[in-house]
């Protein structure tokens, strides 16, 4: 549980300390980039959990998930239709959803001790 | 080795998960012209104050300025008779220019916006007042013989442009709504009857129940024009040039 922190961490950091910077008009990809890296954690900590993890699964879905969105954000850029809200209302739901399996593993784990 | 090879994996996305998310702190920190943020709130805010200073400047200098023209007509004022005699033709000539406060005989027109029932298949614009009614209740006002005229308070010059703004109405730029107070100064029975004979444009407007309060008065005065001076272009030029 504490390499995750530890990475999110040096992640920061690194962002902080390198001068890189996004222009406004690219933070809806970012968003979208975000949701799907964040959904694609909280999936695999569930799958270790549930003790079904598959790094190809995994990092298919960690790249895969984020080009995808990015690529509806950019269609929907081109029609002026904010198409990205499908790719954040699907991340999030699988994000909430992911979340509360973890909480029920984590405590039926804790009563059966 | 096997169980701890997910973590590594986590700690890699988790690094790029942290590193956007710095990047895109770093980013909002800059002015974002998406969402009307608090600050940004008060940005306007204290936009719109500086502005209000710089109109209050502006009008500053308009007195200054006026006050110089006092002192020169002062000046004027303190030589023999030629000087008196051309005193008094400035003076006329301000009160044609519309920037003298002036006071005479007229009429007072007020009117508002319709309140009776739109039909279905009625044009609700007929129950409104528009730019359009107030220039030509105007022209006919001139027309009557009126001398000067006055819309809520702003005079009317005769380069003086009477527009459309939404819902309110641009005087010379500045913006009046309903009800419109239109001053007129001339022989008050001439005007009365210009404004409420059958053909007059008022009768027309009545017929959509739009309301009108015609005052004869006696005495009332009318505000002279505000703004700068106009003449930016044209010179006198001399005949046979």
């Amino acid at each position: 549980m504490l390499i995750p922190i530890i990475g999110l961490l040096i992640g920061v950091l690194l962002g902080f300390i390198l001068p890189i910077s996004i222009p406004v008009q690219y933070s809806s990809y970012m968003s979208v980039a975000i949701l799907a890296a964040l959904d694609s954690v909280f999936g695999g900590i569930r799958s270790s959990i549930e003790k079904t993890f598959d790094i190809q699964i995994f990092m298919s879905g960690f790249f895969g998930n984020a080009i995808l969105a990015a690529i509806l954000t950019y269609i929907g850029d081109q029609l002026g239709v904010p198409i990205y809200y499908a790719a954040i209302f699907a991340f999030g739901v699988r994000l909430f959803q992911n979340f509360a399996i973890i909480r029920r593993h984590i405590f039926s784990s804790h009563k059966n001790q | 080795m096997n169980k701890r090879l997910p973590a590594y994996y986590f700690m890699f996305t988790t690094i790029i998960i942290g590193y956007f998310l710095a990047v895109q702190l770093k980013s909002v920190e800059d002015p974002y012209q998406g969402i009307v943020t608090i600050p940004k709130i008060m940005e306007m805010r204290s936009e719109i104050e500086s502005i209000n200073k710089e109109m209050k400047n502006l009008a500053s200098s308009i007195n200054e300025s006026k006050l110089k023209l006092e002192e020169y007509e002062k000046s004027m004022g303190k030589g023999d008779g030629l000087d008196e005699n051309m005193k008094k033709e400035l003076e006329t000539a301000r009160i044609y220019a519309d920037y003298e406060k002036v006071e005479g005989p007229g009429i007072i027109i007020t009117m508002n916006d319709s309140v009776a029932e739109v039909g279905e298949y009625e044009n609700e614009d007929m129950y409104l007042i528009h730019d359009a009614d107030i220039l030509e209740i105007v022209n006919e006002l001139r027309a009557a013989g009126a001398e000067a005229i006055s819309i809520n308070d702003e005079r009317v010059t005769a380069t003086s442009n009477i527009r459309c703004g939404g819902p309110t109405i641009n005087i010379d730029g500045k913006r009046h709504a309903v009800p419109f107070v239109i001053k007129a100064i001339g022989d008050p029975i001439t005007l009365e009857t210009v404004a409420t004979s059958p053909e007059a444009y008022i009768t027309l407007m009545e017929y959509y129940e739009i309301r009108f309060d015609i005052q004869k008065v006696e005495k009332m005065t009318i505000y002279p024009y505000d703004g700068g001076y106009k003449l930016n272009y044209q010179k006198k030029i001399e005949d046979g040039e």
